[in-house]
C-alpha cells in the first residue's frame, strides 16, 4: 500500500508517496534527489547513510521512511549556508579528511551531532563520537584533527 | 518488500493491539525498527501490517516507582544511557545501555525492542534478568507482568503473545549496600555484540560477607542463564578467590554454550568462567567503596 507523506528535510518540505518498508535512505536518494547521503552496507553496519532526525543521528538505511513524518531530518547537504561551506566541511578539505569520499557525508552528520552535544571534546572523544562511521582510506587521522580544528573554529566564531 | 504491506500509527494501545488482533500473526510492531528493518530486507519477515507505537503517548518515560525505575517501551537506548536518574539511581544500567551498538543505533533502538527481539546476543537482557525486573506487557485482557527471567524462552522468542505489545519494563534499585557491573566481552570489534556479557550484583552485609550474589550470563546460550543454586555458593560467603572462582567454574559448567562467528562453543566456556569471575569481583568491589548497608 502507498501512503502519502510530507518528509521535512533541511528545512524543506517534500511531499512524497511512498510504499511502507521504504527505507528513509532510499527515499532522500530517489525521490527527493538528495544523494549526498551515501548506501555503504545497507546492514546498519557503516554509517555511510547518517543524517540527523530532530537533530539526532541515525543511520537512514535502517529507519523506515514513514517513521521520519513529522520530523525534523538534516543531510550533509544541510550543512552548507549558500555557497559557504560549514566549518566541519572546510576542515575536512584542509586536513585531507577525504579521500574516495564515500564515507564523508556520514563523518559530516557524525562530527556535527558530536560537536552540537560536546563543543569542546578530546580527540577520544572524537574516536569514541565518530566510532561506528567506517572509513576506509584516510585511516581517520586527518578526520580526527579536521574535527578537532572545526571545534575550534566554532568556538571562535560565537 | 510486498506491495501489499499496509501501516498504522494508532495512538492508543488499545487500538494497538486490536490491529494485532486483527492482523495476527502477520503484523508486526514497529518501535526503532532498528532491527525489523534488516529482517526484512533479509526476507526473514515478510509482515502484511505494521503497527508503529510511534504515535502513542506515554510509552518514552522514564520514572521512580516504589524503589523501581519503571522504564517506558519506547524510551530509546540513548535516553536510558544519558538518563539522569538511571546514572544516579541504576548506573549499571545506563553503562549497558551505553555500550551497545554506536549512537547511531542507540538513538533509534528501542528499550521495548531490545526485550522483544530477544536476540541471544544483545546486552540489557542479562542485566535485566540479573536485576530481578518485570517486562510489563498489555494484551486484550490486560495488563501482566512477567519476570524477565522467564520472558526470554528462546533464539527470537519471548512470552509475549502474538497480540501483546510490551509496554516498559520495571527494574528494583538495588539495596543499600549492593555493587552491580555488566562486563561485555567482544572478541571482533569495540562496537560489536557481545561473545560473552555477564553482569552481577553483589550486595554486603555488615561483616563483609555476600548477603546477596547474583550472576547472569548474556550472549553464551540462547537467554540468558542464571543459576540460583549457583549463586548461593557465594552467599552467606566473603567473597575470596576462592568462593568466587567456585561460581565461575559452576556457572562454566552448567551453560550449554553456542557457537557462532564471535566464539567456539568451548572458547565461550572458558570466558564465562573468566567473565563470570570478573563481573563479581567488579560488583564487589563496588558494593565495598559504595554506601554501607545498615
Ligand atoms: C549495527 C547494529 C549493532 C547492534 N549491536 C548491538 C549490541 O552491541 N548490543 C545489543 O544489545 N544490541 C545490539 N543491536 C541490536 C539493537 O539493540 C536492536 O536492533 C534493538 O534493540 C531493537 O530495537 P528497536 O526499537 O529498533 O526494535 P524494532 O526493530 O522496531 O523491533 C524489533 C522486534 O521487536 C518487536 N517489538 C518492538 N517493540 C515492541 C514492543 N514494545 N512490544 C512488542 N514487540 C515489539 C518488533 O515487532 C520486532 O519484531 C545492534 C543492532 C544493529 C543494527
Ligand atoms: S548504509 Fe546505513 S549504515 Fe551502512
Ligand atoms: S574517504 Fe574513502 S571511505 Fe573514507
Amino acid at each position: 500500500m502507498r501512503y502519502l507523506v510530507t518528509l521535512q528535510v533541511n528545512r524543506t518540505s517534500y511531499p512524497v508517496e511512498l510504499e511502507v518498508g521504504r527505507t528513509l535512505l532510499s527515499v532522500l536518494r530517489g525521490e527527493l534527489g538528495l544523494t549526498g547521503s551515501k548506501e555503504g552496507c545497507d546492514d546498519s553496519e557503516c554509517g555511510a547513510c547518517m543524517v540527523l532526525i530532530d537533530g539526532r543521528p541515525v543511520n537512514s538505511c535502517s529507519y523506515l521512511a514513514l517513521q521520519a513524518a513529522g520530523r525534523q531530518i538534516t543531510t550533509v547537504e544541510g550543512l552548507a549556508s549558500g555557497t559557504k561551506l560549514h566549518p566541519l566541511q572546510q576542515a575536512f578539505l584542509e586536513h585531507g579528511a577525504v579521500q574516495c569520499g564515500f564515507c564523508t557525508p556520514g563523518m559530516l552528520i557524525s562530527a556535527t551531532a558530536l560537536l552540537a552535544a560536546n563543543p569542546d571534546p578530546t580527540e577520544d572523544e572524537i574516536r569514541a563520537g565518530l566510532s561506528g562511521n567506517l572509513c576506509r582510506c584516510t585511516g581517520y587521522v586527518g578526520i580526527v584533527a579536521a574535527v578537532r580544528s572545526a571545534a575550534a573554529e566554532l568556538a571562535n566564531a560565537d | 518488500m510486498p506491495g501489499s504491506l499496509a501501516f498504522y500509527h494508532p495512538t492508543t494501545l488499545e487500538d494497538a493491539i486490536g490491529l494485532l488482533g486483527e492482523h495476527g500473526d502477520e503484523a508486526k510492531v514497529v518501535a526503532g525498527a532498528t532491527a525489523l528493518t534488516i529482517l526484512m530486507r533479509q526476507r526473514l519477515v515478510a509482515p502484511s501490517a505494521l503497527v508503529s507505537l510511534g504515535s502513542i503517548p506515554g510509552l518514552d518515560r522514564i520514572e521512580e516507582v516504589d524503589g523501581s525505575l519503571r522504564i517506558g517501551a519506547m524510551v530509546r537506548h540513548r535516553d536510558v544511557e544519558l538518563s539522569q536518574i538511571v546514572r544516579a539511581r541504576i548506573p549499571v544500567l545506563a553503562e549497558t545501555f551505553g555500550k551497545v551498538a554506536n549512537v547511531r543505533v542507540r538513538n533509534a533502538a528501542t528499550v521495548g525492542g531490545v526485550l522483544a527481539e530477544s536476540d541471544y546476543a544483545s546486552d540489557p537482557p542479562a542485566v535485566f534478568v540479573a536485576l530481578d525486573a518485570e517486562v510489563e506487557v498489555r494484551g486484550p485482557n490486560g495488563e501482566r507482568t512477567i519476570p524477565a527471567r522467564d520472558f526470554f524462552v528462546a533464539f527470537y522468542e519471548t512470552a509475549l503473545e502474538p497480540d501483546e505489545i510490551v509496554t516498559g519494563i520495571v527494574v528494583p534499585v538495588p539495596a543499600a549496600g549492593s555493587g552491580t557491573s555488566y562486563h561485555k566481552f567482544v572478541t571482533r570489534s569495540s562496537e560489536d555484540r557481545p561473545c560473552v556479557g555477564v553482569a552481577a550484583l553483589v550486595r554486603l552485609a555488615p561483616d563483609g560477607s555476600a548477603a546477596d550474589l547474583r550472576v547472569a550470563v548474556g550472549a553464551a546460550a540462547e537467554t540468558p542463564q542464571r543459576f540460583p543454586d549457583y549463586e548461593a555458593l557465594g552467599r552467606g560467603h566473603v567473597l575470596s578467590d576462592d568462593i568466587v572462582g567456585r561460581v565461575a567454574d559452576a556457572y562454566a559448567g552448567a551453560i550449554d554454550t553456542l557457537d557462532d562467528m564471535r566464539g567456539s562453543a568451548w572458547y565461550r566456556t572458558e570466558m564465562v568462567r573468566v567473565w563470570v569471575r570478573r563481573a563479581i569481583e567488579s560488583a564487589r568491589d563496588a558494593a565495598a567503596s559504595g554506601p554501607a548497608a545498615h
